[in-house]
């Protein structure tokens, strides 16, 4: 006798079952805990670019964001002012710092849309930063970041992080012998020309005592998250070059 | 053991070394690959893992009289991609920090084929204590391998161990060496090589732990 | 012309087993014969044509955050990305046992030297993960998306002929025993995959900057400093 679970009928069934079980038990799960989720996702923002502004708990080597439970004061405290800039205008909203880059680069596929540029204010003990988030292509996922500039594009400080890098290798970009590398270094060139950061391997100056070469030393063994880093910050930074050109006019 | 008798034993043991998911039945290469440039990520991917196979299996073997087999390499699939992802999702709302260490290693867990090779040679056949078992048995098998592997990848690339590198050969707390500032080992001429955290030295270093491996038990040795 | 470079890029500078290192376990298992590599090869190159396509059509009109828009504008806020592995996954497996059933019907020649591949292959990360990786790498098109399946298949025939092909010379030579089999062929493809590393120079220009940029315009450089100017 044809064993039951072999017929075609009970396959099928079994299969339908499965589905609305499964479907449901994760959709259950994904909608209940929807809200805490999201809410852990707008601490970290907030961490990410209070970090990039200097706003941090670094020990010796490691670094380490200000806890959750001081995060929403110092934010308030140190970022003054968050900007929405869409093409001729520009308007605060406290709630730019949740919009998604993700969508922004893949909206202006439609010629119609004019790309929206979230940029932060911050000020620290009197100097104003400006914070811009920045999102682009490591080697086997996003990877994506906050970059502090003063007013000379002059880099204060970054904050990088990655969904998938490779652990040990492109995953330490967000380590702080890395993104400490990138404080002081200059976006633009001796001629004032939006210019970037290049990683690069061979650039004799693994201390980074140049910072006006714009280039910081690589990670060993991760060619392909440095200039995907790389790419991400001048392909994101570029829009935002033309308003430190003008300050410096 | 008075807990286990002999046969049950056997199940956590043998993967251990003689049957191990890795060198002998070349199950879940990829992650131990992808990952071993780092001890703390081998560690972190083993318990996952051991968390991941021992659940599965007994998910699976519980199931294994209704599976219909003509479509059980999907319903196994789903088993595995639901539980992982469930697990991802409640550790992002409740433990933020602990999910980030952890979500890069989603996708090399549903991927990882050792997951797959139990479900189909061991759960789908034994009963649920026996498969929970054998769950544990090749997880930790494969751990071991991971971690032997991370351990000298880490070491000797970086010159760090789960952020003691000061403590054991003197490696500068941030980043590379730096000229002039010279301690430990790094003082007399010692260098990292960069080469052993690329993944082609992960296959080299698989290799050799095969070839010792191999050298002690000759009865593993293959003809060709 | 961005299709051949892709299609390249694909077999090469990102080959599935040397550079990503995916695909591993059936690259290992079933390397020992030519004939047999070529079977399993094909197969793959097979499936990441079909399901890449795929799957970047699910991606595009089911996963994506807004990607029911097409429904109605109501669901443009829905997120369904966290099912993507197990649609995608869902979608392989289907694929396979489809192509597995199809196969045995009309050409049970072919599907005596491939069939007994295509169920190993659900299981092949390399497939997955070609639908991954499709998927993070934000691949813009449909036909784009089939190509890279296509390189990727090819990447992975092109890797595991090369191994078979070794492995079925080095049975004549003189191995340490302890390193036969399994053992010398991690080494093996260690050293093939520092050979292929060398490909990784050659794409090295392709900076993004080259699509249409926008810049801050003038207007909107005069309203910030006036921001600025407020907090000063």
């Amino acid at each position: 006798m044809e064993k039951k679970t072999d017929k075609n009928s009970y396959t099928i069934i079994f299969a339908i079952i499965m589905v609305i079980i499964v479907g449901g038990l994760l959709a259950l799960t994904a909608s209940s805990l929807k809200g805490k989720i999201t809410a852990n996702k707008e601490i970290e923002k907030k961490q990410n670019i209070l970090y990039a502004m200097g706003i941090n708990e670094n020990d010796a080597s490691n670094a380490k964001f200000i806890t959750k439970d001081k995060v929403a004061v110092a934010f308030t405290k140190y970022i003054k002012k968050q900007l929405i800039i869409q093409g001729d205008d520009v308007k605060a909203d406290d709630k730019a710092y949740l919009i998604d880059i993700k969508k922004e680069q893949a909206a202006i596929k439609n010629a119609n849309y004019k790309r929206r540029f979230p940029l932060f204010l911050g000020k620290k003990e009197g100097k104003i930063s400006y914070i811009v988030p920045i999102r682009g292509k490591g080697l086997w996922d996003a990877i994506w970041g906050f970059v502090s500039m003063d007013k000379n594009m002059v880099v204060q400080g970054v904050y990088f992080d990655h969904k998938g890098e490779t652990a040990g290798l492109g995953a330490n970009i967000n380590q702080r012998f890395f993104m400490d590398d990138f404080i002081g270094e200059h976006l633009l060139d001796k001629n004032n020309k939006f210019k970037g950061i290049a990683v690069s391997k061979s650039n004799n100056d693994p201390k980074n005592n140049d910072k006006l070469d714009n280039e910081v030393d690589a990670i060993a063994g991760s060619t392909i998250t440095g200039d995907g880093l790389a790419a991400m910050i001048y392909s994101e930074l570029a829009p935002y070059a033309s308003y430190f050109i003008a300050l410096k006019n | 053991m008075a807990l286990l008798n002999k046969k049950d034993a056997a199940l956590i043991k043998d993967p251990l070394f003689d049957n191990n998911p890795i060198t002998i039945q070349v199950l879940g290469i990829c992650s131990a690959l992808a990952i071993t440039a780092q001890l703390e990520a081998s560690i972190v991917m083993t318990f996952s893992v051991i968390f991941v196979l021992g659940v599965g299996n007994v998910v699976i073997s519980l199931m294994r009289n209704i599976i219909p087999s003509k479509i059980r390499i999907i319903v196994q699939l789903i088993v595995v991609a639901t539980l992982v992802i469930i697990v991802d999702l409640v550790l992002k709302a409740f433990a933020y920090e602990l999910s980030k260490t952890l979500s890069v290693f989603i996708g090399l867990i549903i991927t990882n084929c050792i997951i797959m090779g139990r479900f189909e040679a061991f759960a789908l056949a034994n009963g649920p204590w026996r498969s929970f078992l054998d769950g544990i048995g090749n997880a930790l098998g494969y751990g071991v391998i991971l971690i032997i592997v991370g351990f000298f990848r880490e070491l000797l690339g970086t010159g760090d161990l789960l952020g003691l590198g000061q403590k054991l050969l003197g490696h500068p707390l941030l980043g590379n060496p730096i000229p002039g500032e010279l301690s430990g080992l790094y003082k007399y001429g010692y260098e990292n090589n960069g080469f052993m955290l690329l993944a082609p030295m992960a296959l080299i270093v698989l290799g050799i732990v095969i070839w010792v491996q191999r050298s002690r038990n000759t009865s593993l040795i293959e003809s060709h | 012309m961005e299709l051949l470079e892709l299609f390249f890029k694909s077999i090469f500078i990102e080959n599935m087993v040397f550079a990503t290192f995916l695909g591993m376990c059936s690259y290992l298992a079933v390397s020992k014969k030519v004939s047999t590599a070529v079977g399993l090869g094909v197969a793959v190159i097979f499936v990441l044509f079909i399901t890449v396509p795929l799957n970047w059509l699910l991606d595009q009109y089911i996963l994506q955050p807004g990607a029911l828009r097409w429904l109605d504008e109501e669901y443009a806020d829905y997120d369904l990305s966290f099912l993507s592995f197990i649609l995608f996954i869902a979608t392989i497996a289907t694929m396979v046992q489809l192509v597995e059933i199809v196969v045995e019907k009309f050409s049970p020649s072919l599907y005596n030297s491939l069939g007994v591949f295509l169920p190993l292959i659900a299981v092949n990360c390399a497939i997955l993960g070609g639908s991954l990786f499709m998927q993070s790498r934000e691949i813009p098109t449909l036909t784009e998306a089939t190509v890279y399946g296509l390189g990727s298949g090819t990447g992975f025939f092109l890797a595991i002929l090369a191994i078979a092909a070794i492995r079925e010379k080095i049975r004549y030579s003189n191995v340490p025993p302890a390193l036969r089999g399994l053992g010398i062929t991690f080494i093996i493809t260690g050293l093939m995959a520092i050979g292929f590393m060398s490909f990784g120079g050659m794409l090295t220009g392709g900076k993004d900057g080259g699509s249409k940029q926008e810049t801050i315009s003038k207007v909107a450089i005069e309203k910030i400093k006036e921001e600025v100017k407020q907090i000063d």
